[in-house]
């Protein structure tokens, strides 16, 4: 997964538009547009802190930086499952604020073209409708595209995130 | 590499002169914030020009003007002066200074001062 | 510096940052020159360098407003200058200077939030200008004439027409246009004439008048300055001096047998060696007061100081604090449990001791003196001491006292406020103060020390002072008392006043309303972990001590385990801890445990319950109480164990983190693992 990682993070910053990496939560796959994403980590010790809400699990140490993960499981109420070797944390980083997002495994980077991006539909699939900012077609295989934006700055969030 | 040693008591004004003449080619191999400072630098840097603001505490640019040239007259010197200082500036001309530029100043003005030096 | 991280171009970075500091200094050189009703050498010429130095940067970044006011203000301290009798109206003068220092702080305020400097400075510069005029006119009668002096030995300097006699000579014709915008085209031609000397017989040029009529530049600009001169020199010479001319734009140079018509008209030829008499104007000369220079506190161009970006100190305090903790990573790693380390443990200790000092050199770094805060107050003092019609004098102790640049910005707001709340509701009217027995002229005291790991800064003065029961009063009615008044220490009421929505002055005034700001100020002391207590004496004045944190990154912490969770509390928070007695711990009617200790009751806090955290530690008897205290109020935590003191870099939690009441920020142990800081005031006021 580092190699993969690595090979993409060397390309410029244009041939990165369109590459996606792709995760399972669930039933469902997911994708990141890869440049947001700094590492992919395995799950490690979390630090738990007092009054988050519940899909903040807390902080952890990343060399030294301190970056608060989410279990993207519970950010879209999904059933809680217990943690395994093959769960990670993709680290993203997004206005200069770093979050770890725990998720089930982590699949691989794809490309996915544009002409191949449908935007996700109007009626609510399920909660976590609000996040996708669109559908990808890979194959016989969809991917619901996520925005990170909105997946770590929603409304919900900016009313009870406090101003340091 | 022409070396410039540029003199003003304003950090900004020094910072400002110093980054025009950089874009002309200029090195830049000291600064000095009063004219007892500009001639101490002047004598161990020994640059190849050098500007002198004429409004500085301890020691002002006409004072600093005649120090640089009793050590060395053919020292090179361009005056840094305002509007209004004209009998200032005949002195210097008189001293031996070789030019002034007037404040405030921009990139073009520089480039244009300084492209015969 | 922008607070966003957003990186601004570094010349305005450094233009704001020199405006600054500049009309600092000329506020208080303003100040004291009023205060004291004069003007010496010094200041004058330090406020009219400073005005001189603001003119020319606000014009380089094209802040017109601001330079047309600093070049008006410069012309009327030149005025001062240069006639050393005049007659001062000292407060006019400074009224005016000290408005326009109020305008540029406006306009530089604006500018570092991005904002445009669009304020006016019209009337300001009006202003400026008829003060000048009124004081032109009010001296006609009395100035001594400036002397004029002509400067001896520039006669060395002078160049002098060469004797050639001999020689063959012959006569040229030079015409020099300017390159636009290069300004003084007259004395730029008198350099070229100058220079011409050493090489030529005779000058002669049009327009001739290049030292006395200003008219000359126009016909420069417009006609070019033409010169005819014989000279033994080649062609080549000659076009090779031309050429060196600054700001040159075009030269037409001929060799000629006869001179134009226009230079034979000129009369006068100028074949004269001694140079034409320079009038100088010799400001020594002029009588000038010759008083004791002012000891205003320069401390900050005496020394050998250089301006270091901020952002770029933070940096190294964060990765001093880095190695800080890689360092108990290293040392304190579960590796080496168990295992005989002799060499290492003498290494390791060595580098204890360097990372020690290192730290102990980089906050010494970011510490500055409180004076310039301290000093600030003395422009408030005189504005509203003014508008109050109160006399009051501000008396400054301690000023060298130092501390972290961070909080001394967040200390400069608080303290503003407090001052003004002296100034408006402690000091009283004169005559109230006449008929207590009281001196005429109030005072107001700002002192700062050091006590250990803090600083205290206290902020006295000898009014009125506070009315406990009139506090106590208005409390009860906005429902904010607990217990009954006999019960409560004068520290405890007064403290009231630092809640929110609290008020007793029964007007509001322009520059303190009704006291809403005191819970801000408590706020803003909070941020930074301090704590504030008051006390007084009704009478005779009020004193308001607050009680900072030396420094905000590393603090002295003892470990606790509360579950799983470990925690740190800050050791000068902590009285004591010991194990508590099954019946030492008591329950009030309402449910709050409590435990006494030396014939004292204090509130038991148990921190598994307010984090919601699962322990197993849940009896009195079986884990550790510890006690704390802020400035005002005194508690016991209870935890399931202690685990060591140890010092720790504090680190902020991320931002996109709610801080729960009760945290300070998290640091990183020797294990890896993260423990949360206990912000003990936070949980004190739960």
């Amino acid at each position: 997964m580092a190699e993969i990682l690595d090979e993409t993070m060397e390309t410029s910053e244009d041939t990165q538009k369109g590459k996606f990496l792709t995760f399972s939560v669930g039933k469902e796959s997911y994708g990141i547009e890869i440049k947001f994403v700094t590492e992919i980590i395995g799950i490690q010790d979390i630090t738990q802190v007092p009054e988050l809400p519940d899909y903040v699990m807390g902080i952890i140490n990343l060399r030294g930086k301190i970056i608060p993960v989410i279990d993207v499981r519970i950010r879209f109420k999904k059933e809680a499952k217990d943690y395994n070797d093959r769960t990670c944390i993709v680290v993203i980083d997004i206005k200069s604020a770093s979050v770890g997002l725990i998720v089930d495994n982590v699949a691989e980077v794809i490309n996915i073209d544009d002409s191949n991006i449908v935007p996700p539909p109007s009626m609510k699939m399920g909660f976590h409708n609000r996040y996708v900012r669109g559908i990808g077609k890979v194959g016989n295989e969809v991917k619901l595209l996520l925005d990170c934006d909105k997946l770590l700055n929603d409304d919900e969030l900016d009313k009870i995130i406090d101003i340091a | 590499m022409k070396r410039v040693l540029i003199t003003d008591d304003a950090t900004f004004m020094r910072l400002s002169l110093k980054s025009m003449l950089e874009k002309c080619g200029f090195e830049i191999v000291g600064e000095a914030e009063n004219g007892k400072v500009a001639i101490e630098k002047y004598k161990k840097l020994r640059p190849d020009i050098v500007t002198l603001d004429i409004t500085m505490p301890v020691m002002d640019g006409l004072e600093a003007l005649k120090g640089i040239k009793e050590f060395d007259k053919n020292a090179k010197i361009i005056m840094i002066s305002a509007m209004g200082q004209e009998t200032i500036v005949r002195q210097a001309i008189i001293l031996g200074a070789i030019g002034f530029v007037i404040k405030p100043f921009n990139q073009q003005t520089i480039t244009k001062a300084f492209s015969k030096l | 510096m922008s607070d966003d991280g957003i990186i601004r171009e570094p010349m305005l970075e450094i233009y704001l940052f020199e405006a600054t500091q500049l009309t600092e200094q000329l506020e208080e050189i303003s100040i004291e020159c009023e205060k004291n009703k004069k003007i010496d050498t010094e200041s004058i010429n330090e406020i009219f360098r400073i005005m001189h130095t603001i003119k020319s940067s606000s014009a380089m970044m094209s802040f017109n407003n601001i330079s047309v006011l600093a070049h008006s203000l410069e012309d009327l301290f030149y005025f001062i200058r240069e006639n050393g009798s005049v007659n001062i109206n000292f407060e006019k003068l400074f009224d005016l200077v000290l408005l326009g220092i109020d305008f540029i702080k406006d306009e530089v305020f604006k500018i570092e939030n991005d904002n445009e400097a669009d304020g006016s400075s019209e009337s300001l510069v009006l202003k400026s200008s008829n003060l000048l005029q009124y004081m032109k006119q009010d001296n006609v009668n009395d100035s001594k004439s400036i002397l004029l002096e002509v400067e001896d030995n520039i006669n060395d300097h002078i160049s002098s027409f060469i004797d050639c006699s001999d020689s063959i000579k012959q006569k040229y014709v030079a015409k020099i246009f300017y390159e636009d915008g290069c300004e003084m085209e007259n004395v730029r031609a008198y350099t070229v004439v100058h220079n011409l000397k050493e090489i030529t017989t005779e000058i002669y040029h049009v327009p001739s008048d290049i030292i006395e009529s200003n008219d000359s530049v126009d016909v420069i600009r417009a006609n070019g300055f033409l010169i005819g001169f014989a000279t033994t020199a080649t062609k080549q010479e000659i076009e090779k001096r031309f050429n060196e001319i600054i700001f040159l734009r075009e030269l037409e140079l001929q060799q000629v047998e006869e001179y134009p018509q226009e230079l034979k008209d000129i009369n006068v030829k100028k074949e004269i060696s001694p140079e034409d008499p320079i009038i100088i104007m010799n400001p020594q000369e002029v009588e000038v007061i010759k008083e004791e220079p002012l000891n205003v506190n320069k401390s900050a161009k005496q020394q050998s100081i250089i301006s270091v970006n901020i952002s770029k100190l933070d940096m190294l305090l964060d990765l001093v604090g880095e190695i800080v903790i890689s360092e108990a990573m290293v040392t304190k790693n579960p590796d080496l449990v168990g295992l005989q380390l002799d060499n290492f443990k003498k290494a390791a200790r060595q580098l204890r001791k360097l990372t020690n000092e290192l730290q102990d050199v980089v906050m010494s770094i970011r510490m500055m003196p409180v004076s310039m805060t301290f000093h600030k107050m003395n422009r408030i003092v005189r504005d509203m001491s003014k508008k109050l019609n109160k006399e009051v004098e501000l008396e400054i102790i301690g000023e060298e006292t130092e501390v972290d640049k961070n909080i001394i910005d967040h200390i400069s707001d608080p303290l503003m406020h407090l001052v003004r709340n002296s100034l408006d509701h402690g000091i009283e009217e004169k005559q109230e103060r006449k008929a207590a027995g009281k001196c005429e002229t109030g005072k107001i005291t700002l002192e700062a020390k050091n006590a250990g790991g803090d600083v205290f800064i206290i902020i006295s003065d000898d009014g009125r002072g506070l009315d406990r029961k009139k506090i106590y009063e208005k409390a009860k009615l906005q429902g904010l008392v607990t217990r009954p008044e006999d019960e409560l220490t004068d520290k405890e009421i007064f403290s009231y006043i630092l809640l929110p929505g609290f008020s007793t002055n029964e007007s509001v005034t322009e520059f303190s309303g009704r006291g809403v700001g005191m819970d801000v100020v408590k706020k803003n002391i909070d941020s930074i972990g301090g704590a504030i207590s008051i006390e007084s004496v009704m009478g005779k004045g009020s004193s308001i001590s607050i009680k900072i944190p030396l420094t905000l990154a590393i603090i002295d912490g003892l470990e606790v385990a509360v579950g799983v969770s470990k925690y740190t509390i800050p050791i000068m928070s902590i009285r004591e801890s010991f194990k508590p007695k099954i019946n030492e711990v008591i329950e009030d009617s309402d449910g709050n445990e409590m435990i006494m200790i030396r014939g004292e009751a204090y509130p038991i806090y148990r921190l598994h319950q307010i984090f919601s955290i699962n322990t197993k530690v849940i009896n009195s008897a079986d884990g550790i109480m510890v006690m704390v205290e802020d400035n005002v109020k005194s508690a016991c935590l209870f935890v399931d164990s202690l685990i060591g003191e140890q010092q720790v870099v504090v680190k902020a939690l991320p931002k996109y983190i709610k801080k729960a009441k009760g945290i300070a920020g998290c640091t990183i142990l020797g294990d890896g693992n993260i423990s949360l800081i206990i912000d003990v005031t936070g949980i004190l006021d739960r």
